[in-house]
């Protein structure tokens, strides 16, 4: 009777580290998945609401210094227009930008992608690359008729530094798969659910991720 | 009570939810440059736009919004960006044990090669070489070459330990006083980029088992995955084992009391040899051989008391004294998943087919064709609903170490220990079903749903994330011989039976850890 109970009493242990590793893990995980309140501009153009803003603070001195390493470098822009309180947005905007060093003409190269097209832009000095890079500057961002008057918003951003295609990590990451046996499995090991790798080298989805929050807005009616 | 326990603790589970809300005070929109149009009614944007819904964050994020997956956009890989450029030279610094060459080879571009500046080739160079496993971290750089449009590509690498702890195994059960082994790994002998490992494992068997004696089982393999830059590689081992298999001689099958059971001893010894073919990067064909040396010593006249009081025969699945398996199998594996410990997306396939013939000089003759699938699917940004099946068929006498063993399907079951059975526990029933399973069948197979709670993802370079799951499967394995011969309904005879398991994955900088109710189940001496 007594050993039953210490089986018990192992099992609820377990469940209490179990129960006690998520909740902390879970309360550090809010400061870094935190977006960033950010004040943003946000200018009705035409037919559309625009915004303008910059994700600057996505690089450091390190990946500043790396855009003139002769290698492509990448940033993606997400945005999302949503009403305040809820989760699903009313609007959705991608904008990218690669910038490449030219090594022997000493410009950049900067290819910008958004929703009205696509440009290319040389420019002599690296923060000026940076500027273009990091810079949303009037970018549409909803058409007006979705944004009904006093309804407030607000604008989600999540710039993403050289993110990695799926398919690449996957690819990457495969090693870490392939088991102890390698293709001589058998048994077990063939229908083996879990892996326990040690000594694991995880490759993040991106070098840097900025995620930032707009204060919210709204649309005042229109004076009569 | 024993299975009511087990049953008991299945059920724990646990989930936290949070909420994010904002705070700061509304403002209005800044003065137009143009007057503002008059406001049509709210019409939201079609779905392929919006990112998944999600439960608690106030700011809607979409990591895996579909238009920047390179295979669903190819216009992420198109090159032509940026000026054309030569590669002259390859420059690898930084290295210290590792061979320049390995490092040349896993790389995209050659010297020679013409490219576009912005092509995504130069960006992915760094990929294939982290996927060597040997560094902990690789940063490349262009420079200008001798001539306009040449440059050098510098690739500066930071080597990593790569000696690795694969498994541990350990734990006690009613017929193991307790187990405990290891399975290490040197990924890159020498910098030559061979894998060289091995396994030890000792049991201390209860001395009160008939016919038990202390096991224990070594095992050593060699191995290169891309032989010379190539798609092939060879993989090798030697594995021996002295071991003492536990079979039951009598009780209902309900519990692991110790003297429902006897042991036979044997020693194992085993070699086996494989080459890997990658058709891609994510898909891998294996073609192996192995022969495997039997010498056991088995009762004359192997039997059971059935709790009526009569006997039964049993078939112990392997020839006394000495024999030998050889076999020959293909095997193929194919895995999409974003990430092998904490999956969210993305797929695997497996299928192994052996065959063991006395043509190529066994004793035994069979065939078994095994397969694996699992799927996940991302429903929100941190749920995730995984589906697992895996199941086989042995035709013929295959030898007992090669029959579909009950842990192979039932999570809820201890698992063998580098092919030592160290404990006794029955599977729980929990289905009307046939209340003994079998130990070892020549059919079986198993169907599981997971649902995934990711918990936190973190930018710690220690622990990357943890996973809170539970998860509800059926499975089912049968003797197949048995099964046409029974005595009772169809229904009442099928060793069908369902699991459950419930916990939390964690995944760190050391390794990956499983903290689940199952895998506790299979430590404890019940």
């Amino acid at each position: 009777m007594n050993a039953r109970l210490g089986r018990l009493a192992a099992v609820a242990l377990v469940g209490c580290i179990m129960v006690a590793t998520t909740y902390s893990a879970a309360w550090a995980d809010d400061d870094e998945d935190a977006p960033i309140a950010t004040k943003m501009r946000f200018v009705e153009r035409g037919t559309d609401l625009t915004a303008s803003a910059n994700v600057t603070s996505l690089f450091d001195g390190a990946t500043y210094n790396n855009l003139e390493n002769g290698f492509p470098s990448t940033v993606v822009i997400r945005l999302w227009v949503y009403p305040r309180g809820q989760t699903d947005a009313v609007s959705f905007a991608l904008l990218r930008r690669r910038l490449v060093y030219d090594l022997w003409d000493e410009v950049y190269v900067v290819r910008l992608e958004e929703p009205g097209g696509a440009r290319e832009v040389r420019v002599k000095y690296k923060a000026e690359a940076l500027k273009l890079l990091t810079t949303i500057d009037g970018i549409a961002i909803a058409p007006l008729k979705t944004i009904p008057y006093e309804a407030q918003y607000q604008l989600a951003v999540v710039a993403e530094l050289n993110p990695v295609s799926k398919e690449t990590l996957a690819e990457a990451r495969r090693w870490l798969s392939q088991g102890t046996g390698g293709g001589m499995e058998r048994g077990g090991s063939f229908f083996g659910s879990f892996v326990s790798v040690f000594v694991n080298l995880k490759i993040p989805e991106a070098d840097r991720v900025l995620r930032l929050r707009s204060q919210p807005f709204f649309r005042p009616k229109p004076k009569k | 009570m024993t299975a009511n326990l087990r049953l008991w603790v299945t059920l724990v589970s646990a989930s936290l939810l949070h909420a994010a809300t904002a705070t700061a005070q509304p403002a209005p929109l800044e003065p137009a440059a143009e007057p503002a149009v008059p406001a049509a009614p709210v019409d939201p944007v079609p779905d392929t736009q919006t990112p998944p819904p999600v439960a608690e964050p106030a700011v809607p994020v979409a990591p895996s919004d579909p238009t920047l997956d390179s295979a669903a956009d190819p216009s992420l890989d198109r090159g032509g960006f940026g000026p054309r450029i030569m590669v002259e030279a390859v420059e690898v610094v930084g290295n210290v044990s590792t061979d320049v060459e390995i490092i040349r080879r896993a790389l995209p571009i050659s010297p020679g090669d013409t490219l576009a500046a912005g092509d995504p080739k130069l960006r992915n160079a760094r990929f294939k070489v982290l996927a060597l496993g040997y560094f902990r971290d690789v940063q490349l750089s262009l420079r200008r070459g001798s001539d306009r449009g040449n440059v050098i590509l510098r690739v500066e690498v930071r080597e990593r330990g790569t000696i690795s702890l694969n498994r541990l195994w350990f734990g006690a059960s009613s017929i193991t006083r307790g187990w405990f082994g290891a399975d290490i790994s040197e990924r890159n002998l020498f910098g030559t980029g061979i894998t060289v490992g091995g396994g030890v494992l000792f049991a201390d068997t209860e001395a009160a088992l008939l016919g038990g004696r202390n096991q224990w089982a070594t095992e050593l393999r060699i191995g290169a995955s891309n032989l010379r830059g190539s798609h092939w590689g060879v993989l090798t081992s030697i594995a021996q084992a002295q071991g003492a298999e536990a079979y039951r001689i009598a009780g209902d099958g309900s519990d692991s009391t110790l003297s429902e059971f006897q042991a036979f001893p044997y020693r194992r010894t085993e070699v086996r040899a494989a080459a890997t073919y990658d058709l891609s990067s994510l898909t891998r064909l294996t073609l192996g051989g192995a022969g495997e040396f039997f010498d056991a010593t088995l009762p004359v006249t192997p039997t059971r008391t059935l709790p009526d009081g009569r006997l039964a025969a049993i078939d112990l699945q392997l020839d006394n004294g000495w024999s030998r398996n050889v076999t020959l199998s293909v095997g193929f594996d194919r895995d999409t998943r974003t990430d092998a410990i904490l999956p969210h997306a993305g797929s695997r396939i497996g299928a192994l087919a052996t065959l063991g013939s006395s043509l190529v000089g066994g004793d035994y003759n069979f065939a078994s064709i095994l397969g694996r699938y699992e799927h996940w699917w991302s429903v929100s940004r941190r749920a995730t609903i995984g589906l697992r099946a895996n199941g086989g068929v042995i035709v013929g006498r295959a030898p007992r170490f090669d029959q579909i063993h009950v842990a192979d399907l039932n999570r809820m079951t201890p698992p063998r220990a580098m092919g030592l059975s160290v404990s006794a526990l029955p599977a729980v029933s929990l289905l009307p079903t046939r209340l003994e399973k079998p130990v070892y069948g020549d059919i079986g197979g198993s169907v599981a749903v997971e649902y995934a709670w990711s918990v936190f993802r973190s930018g710690s370079k220690r622990v990357y994330g943890g996973d809170l799951f539970i998860g509800a499967g059926l499975w089912g394995l049968a003797d197949a011989e048995a099964l046409r011969t029974r005595d009772s309904s169809f229904w009442r005879a099928m060793p069908v039976d369902i699991f459950l398991d419930a916990g939390m994955r964690i995944d760190t900088d050391i390794g990956a850890f499983e903290f689940t109710i199952a895998n506790l189940l299979g430590r404890l001496p019940l």
